[in-house]
């Protein structure tokens, strides 16, 4: 009897001593998972923060890109007059001398003047006379110098390039606000504009953009942010027009809210498309060119702000996104912060 | 001093039509903001040389220098470009056939010395008015010279085939070893090939091609265009025609007959040539011809030039 307890108390402990093995072993594997699901939602916010990146260095690209488009004109005549300018000097210094040297053979001594013989006296006159013309020729050629005709204008438009490359540099750090972190008043026709300047390259000879930006109430924001909501509409639009159109930025206020409406004379949004536009990885352009993640950050954006965006679409006619948000905006841990640096 | 030039400049910018004026002010230049106006003042002042923005709100520059290449065909060509998107650049060949593509900002003693350049080819060279020939000596053309295809791509091969072997006589190459050996062979006036066969850059033996033989029309057919490159085909290639996989056939042939014609009228007038006169190459520039092996380009100097003028020399 005893020995059966025995070999029963013993066979609970084994038992036990199991249990607890397979318990202990089942914990380590639930941990293991509870790491491996840790683990994969590093690298889903990894990934996700990575497309945001992407998205972020696809519109740095075609920000570098359009900007280098405006950059390149003026300095190509900024540089051109800086250079022609100094090769007019050079002319002109060459023109001073040759008219140094007429005023040197006027200034040569005529000690004939006394001796009254027939040939020295036409010697002399025929002296003057020569002194005269290289005198007269030499500072003819001297005011003709384009240095003092063009100079002037050369210069001239090469300091105005230099404000519109002062402009533009403004006008750029205006939209990615490097100088500035977190929440900011702004003037949203501002943010219009400079968004408008980035994409100018890729509307230039087609699309014809069509401005009434009213007065607005500054608004608090994310600027970085809210501007790259303007180029992403805008790049829409201008994506949307095949050939030639146009693109009209309406902006006005009321009491509450600013209201800025993109309107495009584009190929307009199928009804079995419109629900989707703002899915993230929603595209409809070929693989490679879009990631899909476009108008979903918009959407976050202004969401995040405390406002709304509106969608009105005819098809073949054309697309008019409207951004609404309010005037007093929210507080700063509103805005997503992934995209702070947009 | 070289001679005094007649120069057409077309920008929407007028502050670079002012530096351009400066720049180039031994020489007469005519200048306008509005590109509608270019082909009347191209033909009206006979101008030698046209220099013309691209990106202009009423008209392209591509489209302006098409015209005028039409209308004014003795003036040279050059297109200036803030932005050189791959439209741009593919147009330019295409329908402008541009001497020169060039960027802005610009080098000045550079732009000076190309442009007097253009402008005494422009007066020199006899002009070829237009690259179609009529059917009869088209045909005669046709059954002479022949059309080299350089290219590795099987499938691509065979879909040339298809579209080239009925009308013109064909030979294919895989290499640019294989090519040099059949133009060695073959009176070859047109080249169609590709920037690159197995990983290896074809472009330098192209530039090399033109440089010692420019009577010859390349057409250059290509997968992954890339801007850059393009420019630099235009310029120290001098390219006939560029187009992008994959091939249409209307194109194709399109192409290969007007290039045809092209090198039919240079070789019997070869002084023409000058006008498609590739710019000097540089050893500076991966694809440079420069750096091709000394005895590939020795062969690429001595293909033999089957020009009427040598052709009437040596009988």
């Amino acid at each position: 009897m005893l020995s059966v307890i025995v070999i029963l108390l013993l066979g609970g402990c084994i038992w036990l001593g199991y249990e607890v093995h397979r318990l202990q072993r089942e914990n380590l594997v639930l941990r293991a998972g509870t790491g491996e699901s840790e683990d994969a939602l590093k690298k889903m916010q990894a990934s996700q923060a990575q497309v945001i990146q992407t998205t972020k260095l696809a519109s740095l690209g075609q920000m570098v890109a359009g900007v280098a488009h405006e950059i390149n004109t003026p300095l190509g005549f900024v540089k051109s007059n800086v250079e022609v300018v100094g090769d007019l000097l050079d002319d002109y210094r060459a023109l001073v001398q040759q008219y140094d040297v007429a005023v040197q053979y006027c200034l040569q001594p005529v000690d004939l003047i006394f001796s009254a013989d027939k040939v020295s006296l036409e010697k002399l006159v025929k002296h003057v006379e020569e002194a005269r013309r290289k005198l007269f020729e030499a500072r003819a050629a001297v005011e003709k110098s384009p240095l003092l005709t063009d100079a002037k204008e050369l210069l001239g438009d090469a300091s105005e390039g230099l404000s519109q490359l002062s402009t533009l540099v403004l006008n750029l750090k205006g939209f990615s606000r490097v100088d500035r972190d977190g929440m900011d008043t702004m003037d949203l026709n501002e943010g219009v504009e400079s968004a408008l300047m980035i994409a100018q390259h890729q509307m230039r000879d087609r699309v014809k953009v069509v401005k009434h930006l009213q007065p607005l109430p500054k608004v608090k924001c994310m600027a970085s942010q809210i501007n790259q909501v303007f180029l992403n509409l805008i790049t829409n639009a201008a994506q949307a027009i095949d050939g030639d159109g146009t693109l009209t930025i309406d902006s006005r206020a009321d009491a509450n809210n600013v209201e800025i409406s993109f309107s495009d004379t584009g190929c307009g949004i199928p009804d079995d498309v419109l629900p989707k536009i703002f899915d993230p990885f929603f595209t409809t352009k070929p693989v490679g060119e879009g990631t899909g993640l476009g108008l979903s950050i918009v959407h976050k954006i202004v969401k995040s702000h405390g406002g709304s965006i509106k969608v009105r679409t005819t098809p073949k006619k054309g697309t008019t996104f409207t951004v609404i948000l309010p005037v007093i905006g929210q507080t700063a841990s509103a805005a997503i912060p992934a995209a702070a640096a947009a | 001093m070289s001679q005094n030039l007649r120069i057409l400049m077309i920008d929407d910018e007028s502050r670079i039509l002012r530096a351009l004026k400066a720049l180039l002010r031994e020489h007469t230049t005519f200048q306008t903001t509005n590109p509608l106006e270019a082909v009347k003042l191209a033909k009206q002042h006979d101008v030698d040389v046209v220099i013309c923005d691209q990106r202009m709100p009423e008209k392209t520059g591509i489209e302006v220098l098409r015209d005028i290449k039409d209308a004014h065909p003795r003036a040279m060509r050059v297109l200036l470009t803030g932005y050189s998107d791959l439209k741009a650049v593919l147009g330019s060949v295409n329908e402008s056939e541009v001497y020169r593509f060039l960027s802005k900002p610009w080098n000045n003693t550079e732009l000076r010395a190309l442009i007097e350049d253009a402008g005494k080819i422009s007066r020199e060279a006899p002009v070829i008015e237009r690259d179609a020939l009529p059917t009869v000596e088209h045909d005669r053309a046709r059954s002479q010279v022949g059309v080299l295809v350089i290219e590795d791509d099987v499938t691509v091969q065979q879909r040339l085939r298809e579209i080239l072997q009925p009308y013109y006589k064909v030979n294919f190459a895989n290499s640019a070893e294989r090519a040099l050996l059949l133009m060695e062979q073959h009176e070859t006036g047109v080249v169609i090939s590709e920037t690159e066969a197995g990983r290896s850059d074809l472009t330098a033996l192209l530039k090399a091609l033109k440089i010692h033989h420019p009577h010859i029309a390349t057409v250059v057919i290509t997968e992954r265009a890339n801007a850059a490159t393009a420019i630099e085909l235009i310029n120290e290639g001098q390219v006939y025609r560029m187009l992008i996989k994959p091939v249409r056939m209307g194109t194709c042939r399109l192409s290969v007959d007007s290039a045809i014609g092209r090198y039919w009228q240079l070789k019997q007038n070869p002084s023409a040539a000058r006008r498609f006169m590739a710019a000097p190459a540089t050893v500076e520039g991966q694809n440079s011809p420069l750096r091709l092996p000394a005895q590939i380009l020795n062969r690429i100097r001595s293909l033999p030039g089957r020009l009427m003028s040598v052709a009437a020399r040596t009988h």
